[in-house]
């Protein structure tokens, strides 16, 4: 086919006007104020939109707020102490479903947490927050090994760690005798 | 570790299995032994005028009376005469009468009545004057007799004197009594329906006896009139007269001449003898003489006479002449080479005799020589001794039941030719029994042991031979298979516990010389029996066995060999003469290489053993322990003495199979208590006769250091004292204190002590971790000394003999298998229920309740779930037997001594075996069921899923 196909027609006007944005209006334009019963705040999500473009353009602010973010993110953990403890406490030593469980949910938490600490704070993660994060990181690491600590004295508190003499005792043989008396009573 | 204390706290805590109902039966078995029937003394009977039934009684030669059921064989009821009877008795003396609901038995100078239906007991006397010396039931009622039992005449015999006496039937009450002071031998009493006759030796005057005839009332016991018999020439001893006739219509007495030529009869009563020649063709000495005669009053007046000669033996029946007092010989039974017995049995006023012979059974009437009827027996090496026979005639033919007693003691019950049941009575006297191992598996074993010494290929090559030539037995084996599914579904045990070593044989020496296989898996049933020795006194020390053969050493030295399967003797060694105490074993219990050593009275060993680091204890019979080293037998390296006054009873050690699981005890706070393990250990007991007192010592078998030693003042030592070891604990049983009468722990007491390495929690003793010990070569002193902890419990019955159940692990807890011969029981009482360290004077606190121990409590009652006999009545055991088996949780129990009992003991429960409630069929029906509906829901849902595919686009 040698024959060369037809350029598209032009785009009509809308399509030219929806696709680029309208000019800046300009600094005395924007003065004006908006007409009695017009509100600028079409929905909150534009207007989110644009705060979030006013921070953006505000870099030591956003790093102020992923820090406490990313704070209270670290501080999280310590919160579930308590309510733990008093489960444990509460659910007792017996080895039963519930409080198995509730010991493997315990176990469950903390270590997926500490295997996604970065992940956890990967939000927060900016170059200049990079060297902060990292104390924040620490605490949060620890508050998950607290409640780690509370799920081993948990299993410790049931008897399941080998940590008494008669854990071992399968381990330990009978003193041979060296010499065998035999007897012949009757 | 988790597992086992698991285990340990489930079996703690799990209460002790009982018995159950199905059971009974099904894992235990128990021959109710009686003994050697007397045959003067038993008789068929029928213990109810309302109904036909008969019983079969006797009294045995161990003085127990017992009413078998003729229809099984099975044992109604029995009672001992000799635990109440003080005077050794020349044996027992048993009558009954038909439709009188009583049987008098006699035994020295205890006298008993018994209700004949259900053995209770009516009356009993004591005379101190003497022993009873015969008995005889009244069977005619007079004016004087109350209504319901018979009354009895009995003659006591003593010093110089006898006295007649008329027993009242219901109370035993002395009605009168006859005393006859002239200083004759008692020796008999009859009776005829109007008088009662009292038979009694007087001393000729050079030799001899005259028989003398006292004539009394029954009414008043007057005497009435007095006759001599002119017997002193052939009548030497009491023994020589040979029948006395009881309760016929004409009694008759009747002895021989000393050359037995002729045959004396007199009717009693009346003076004049008659003489009938004996008519011997055989040409052989006639060695036995028994005459028969029916026991009823209303019974013809005929006799049989059996002669019996060494090759063969014939009989004669008489009839007497009831006007004329005169015996004249009716006919002859035919003289028949081999041993017969013969039977009387009356029906109405019929005298039949039943003739068993050791082929055939012959029945003939009293009246003329015509066979009634005539049936083959099976062949019976076993020589017949005696028999009673019940016999019924339906129309013109015969229907006959003998019961035979046998040589070797066996009584047979032989219903027209056909042998019903036999009871192995000779069983009663073992002496010595254990299980034997039988060679099923040795010759797979062997062909292990040479794969396992070959090279890797040579061995792989020789496997696949060895597969190949296995290939033979495959179509047997398919075959048995639909058999073994359908056996396994219906069969009354889930699974067939016999390849488990349940169905062991279990071999039995007798004190006259026999040894017995019994079957643990059949009930008991004897497999085979030999005599291995001909004796009387057979003392057995020990039986070894290994796969195929056992091995009899008993007291003289000698050995006999015997093949498990079959009872062959294999072989046999001389004995020596030195008497033999016991016999030592070396070498590993299931190596087939035991070598044994005698030991003699005094301890030593007759021949000195070889065997590196071996020490061998032995006990003396004149109470003390000797230790001895290998290859010298003359002098012992240590000897323990108790001190002066006491003499060694008993001694024990740890049975040679003693697995133990845990080498410690877990306490409630997870810390360990080491158990003190030591297989050289003994536990000798020593008593003082004098001062009442009991010591127990424990010893070290290497060194002879004592390590401890417990002493119980105030014991009755003519009490048992029991005493068993093991693990690391022992017990023992006695009656204490005999002294003071206000003591509150006046009776049996039952002492467990527990020992341990040291007192304190995690602590290994002063040998800490060592690998090893040596109670002679060692720098810390050794052996150490173990921690003891005893408690004593107050128990309701003594114990005549404690051993602890075995089994193949040691993970099952152990019972103490204790023998009560007040309640002739066997109980097992748990060993956590015996535990020394439960707390006293308080409850348990948590940790103390999660190792299973709870509040002391001094009086230790037998729970009924403990009784292993639950309801028998498992009477004279004197060695009970424990084995393990390959399953764990279950140990086999044998028992012997009078009675043999067998059952097996699961202390934990049977946590190996599948219980009575799993259902197989269930099982495989659930299976199939989804099975099927798999298949047919599989199809529909794939269509359907292809479907729901189509529809979505």
């Amino acid at each position: 086919m040698s024959q060369t196909p037809l350029p598209p027609p032009p785009p009509p006007q809308w399509v030219v006007a929806l696709n680029s944005p309208m000019p800046r209006p300009s600094k005395a334009a924007s003065s004006i104020p908006d007409p009695p019963g017009f509100s600028s705040s079409r929905g909150g999500k534009q207007r989110q939109q644009q705060q979030q473009q006013a921070t953006a353009k505000k870099p030591e602010d956003t790093d102020a707020l992923k820090m406490k973010k990313a704070w209270e993110i670290a501080i999280a953990p310590s919160k579930q102490i308590p309510m733990n403890a008093i489960m444990m406490y509460m659910s007792g030593n017996s080895l039963q479903i519930f409080s198995i469980m509730m010991v493997m949910m315990l176990f469950k938490g903390p270590i997926q947490g500490l295997i996604n600490t970065n992940a956890a704070f990967a939000k927060y993660e900016t170059e200049s927050t990079h060297s902060r994060l990292l104390g924040v990181k620490i605490v949060y690491m620890l508050m998950q090994l607290l409640l780690l600590a509370l799920g081993i004295w948990k299993v410790n508190a049931m008897g399941l760690l080998p940590t008494t003499r008669s854990d071992w005792l399968a381990w330990e043989s009978e003193r041979q005798p060296l010499e065998h008396a035999h007897f012949a009573f009757r | 570790m988790r597992l086992q204390a698991a285990l340990f706290f489930a079996v703690c805590l799990s209460p002790a299995a009982a018995i159950y109902n199905d059971e009974v039966n099904h894992i235990d078995f128990h021959h109710a032994l009686l003994g050697s029937p007397s045959p003067d003394s038993t008789f068929f009977l029928k213990p109810s005028s309302t109904s036909n039934a008969s019983l079969l009684y006797t009294i045995s030669d161990k003085l127990l009376v017992g009413a078998i059921n003729p229809r099984d064989g099975a044992l109604l009821w029995r009672q001992n005469l000799s635990r109440s009877a003080d005077s050794p008795a020349r044996g027992g003396l048993l009558r009954g009468l038909d439709g009188n609901d009583a049987v008098v038995g006699a035994a020295g100078n205890y006298i008993s009545s018994w209700s004949a239906q259900d053995g209770k007991l009516a009356w009993e006397n004591r005379y101190s004057e003497g022993v009873v010396a015969d008995l005889e039931l009244l069977e005619l009622e007079d004016a004087t007799a109350t209504p319901g039992i018979r009354d009895t005449i009995a003659v006591v015999g003593s010093e110089g004197s006898g006295i007649v006496r008329r027993l009242d039937g219901n109370s035993g009450n002395i009605k009168w009594e006859y005393r006859d002071d002239s200083g004759d031998v008692p020796f008999q009493v009859s009776s005829s329906p109007t008088e009662v006759f009292y038979i009694s030796l007087q001393s000729a005057m050079l030799k001899g006896y005259r028989i003398k005839v006292t004539v009394l009332d029954p009414v008043t016991g007057k005497q009435v009139r007095q006759q001599t018999l002119n017997s002193e020439s052939d009548v030497a001893t009491p023994e020589s007269v040979l029948f006395v006739g009881a309760n016929t219509a004409s009694p008759i007495i009747v002895w021989t001449d000393k050359s037995q030529k002729s045959l004396k009869v007199n009717v009693i009563g009346t003076k004049e003898i008659n003489s009938v020649a004996i008519d011997n063709t055989s040409g052989l000495d006639i060695r036995k003489i028994t005459v028969h005669a029916a026991h009823k009053t209303n019974a013809l007046p005929h006799f049989l006479v059996h002669y019996a000669t060494e090759a063969g033996a014939w009989a004669e029946v008489y009839h007497v002449d009831m006007k004329s007092s005169k015996v004249t010989k009716a006919y002859q039974l035919p003289y028949l080479p081999g041993h017969s017995v013969v039977a009387t049995s009356v029906i109405d006023a019929n005298v039949f005799f039943t003739r068993v012979t050791d082929s055939e059974a012959v029945v003939v009437s009293s009246a003329s020589h015509g066979i009634l009827g005539r049936w083959n027996l099976p062949e019976s090496s076993d020589v017949a001794l005696h028999a009673v026979s019940d016999l019924v005639t339906r129309g013109g033919s015969v229907s006959v039941r003998s019961a035979v007693f046998r040589e070797h003691g066996d009584w047979q019950l032989i219903r027209n030719g056909q042998i019903e049941w036999i009871r192995n009575e000779g069983l009663i006297d073992a002496v010595a029994a254990t299980w034997a191992e039988v060679d099923a598996q040795e010759g797979l074993a062997h062909e292990l042991e040479v794969e396992g010494h070959e090279t890797i290929y040579g061995a792989y090559i020789h496997r696949v031979k060895r597969h190949v030539r296995d290939l033979q037995y495959l179509q047997q084996w398919l075959k048995h298979i639909p058999e073994r599914i359908l056996s396994s579904i219906f069969s009354d045990e889930v699974t067939n516990l016999d390849s488990f070593g349940l169905a062991t044989p279990v071999l039995v020496a007798t004190k006259n010389g026999r040894v017995y296989a019994l079957d643990t898996g059949k009930h008991g049933a004897v497999l085979w029996s030999v005599q291995a020795v001909e004796t009387s006194e057979w003392d057995v020390k020990a039986i070894l066995t290994s796969p195929g053969t056992a091995t009899i050493y008993p007291n003289d030295g000698s050995s006999v060999t015997l093949k498990v399967s079959t009872g062959d003797i294999i072989s046999r060694t001389a004995s020596s003469d030195s008497k033999i105490h016991s016999i030592a074993v070396f070498g590993a219990q299931e190596a087939s290489s035991l070598t044994t050593v005698g030991v003699r009275e005094d301890g030593s060993p007759v021949t000195a053993f070889d065997e590196v680091n071996g020490f061998l204890v032995t006990t003396s019979v004149d109470g003390r322990v000797l230790g001895w080293i290998a290859k010298d037998n003359k002098s012992p390296v240590w000897e323990f003495l108790p001190p002066s006054g006491q003499k060694v009873v008993h001694a024990t050690a740890r049975p040679v199979h003693d697995p133990v699981a845990s080498i410690g005890k877990v306490l409630g706070d997870r810390s360990v208590l080491y158990k003190y393990l030591n297989t050289n250990l003994a536990l000798v007991t020593a008593v003082n006769e004098k001062t009442n007192i009991a010591s127990f010592y424990l010893l070290d078998g290497v060194s002879g250091k004592v390590l401890h030693a417990t002493t119980q003042s105030g014991v009755d030592t003519t009490q048992p004292i029991a005493s068993a070891m093991s693990e690391n604990w022992f017990a023992f049983s006695f009656w204490g204190d005999i002294d003071s009468n206000e003591s509150s722990a006046k009776g049996y007491q039952l002492v467990i002590s527990e020992l341990y390495e040291s007192p304190f929690p995690n602590d290994r003793g002063p040998l800490d971790s060592a690998s090893n010990y040596s109670s002679l070569h060692s720098s810390v002193e050794s052996p150490p000394l173990p921690h003891v902890i005893s408690q004593a419990f107050m128990i309701p019955e003594p114990i005549s003999h404690m051993t602890v159940t075995q089994t193949r692990q040691g993970i099952t807890t152990r019972q103490l298998l204790c023998t009560l011969p007040s309640s002739n029981s066997i109980v097992g009482i748990p060993r956590p229920v015996l535990d020394p360290r439960r707390p006293v004077d308080r409850d348990a606190t948590a940790a103390e309740t999660e190792e299973g121990l709870f509040r002391y409590a001094p009086y230790f009652d037998f729970d009924g779930k403990w009784y292993l006999s639950h309801a028998r009545d498992v009477a004279g055991i004197k060695q009970v037997l424990s084995r393990p088996t390959l399953l764990e949780s279950t140990s086999l129990i044998f028992a012997f001594g009078s009675d043999i009992y067998g059952t097996r003991a699961t202390p934990s429960q049977a946590f190996d075996v599948l219980g009575k409630s799993f259902s197989k069929l269930q099982l495989v029906l659930t299976v199939v069921a989804l099975g099927v509906g798999v298949a047919i829901l599989a199809p529909m849902t794939r269509r359907k899923q292809v479907n729901a595919l189509w529809k979505a686009t």
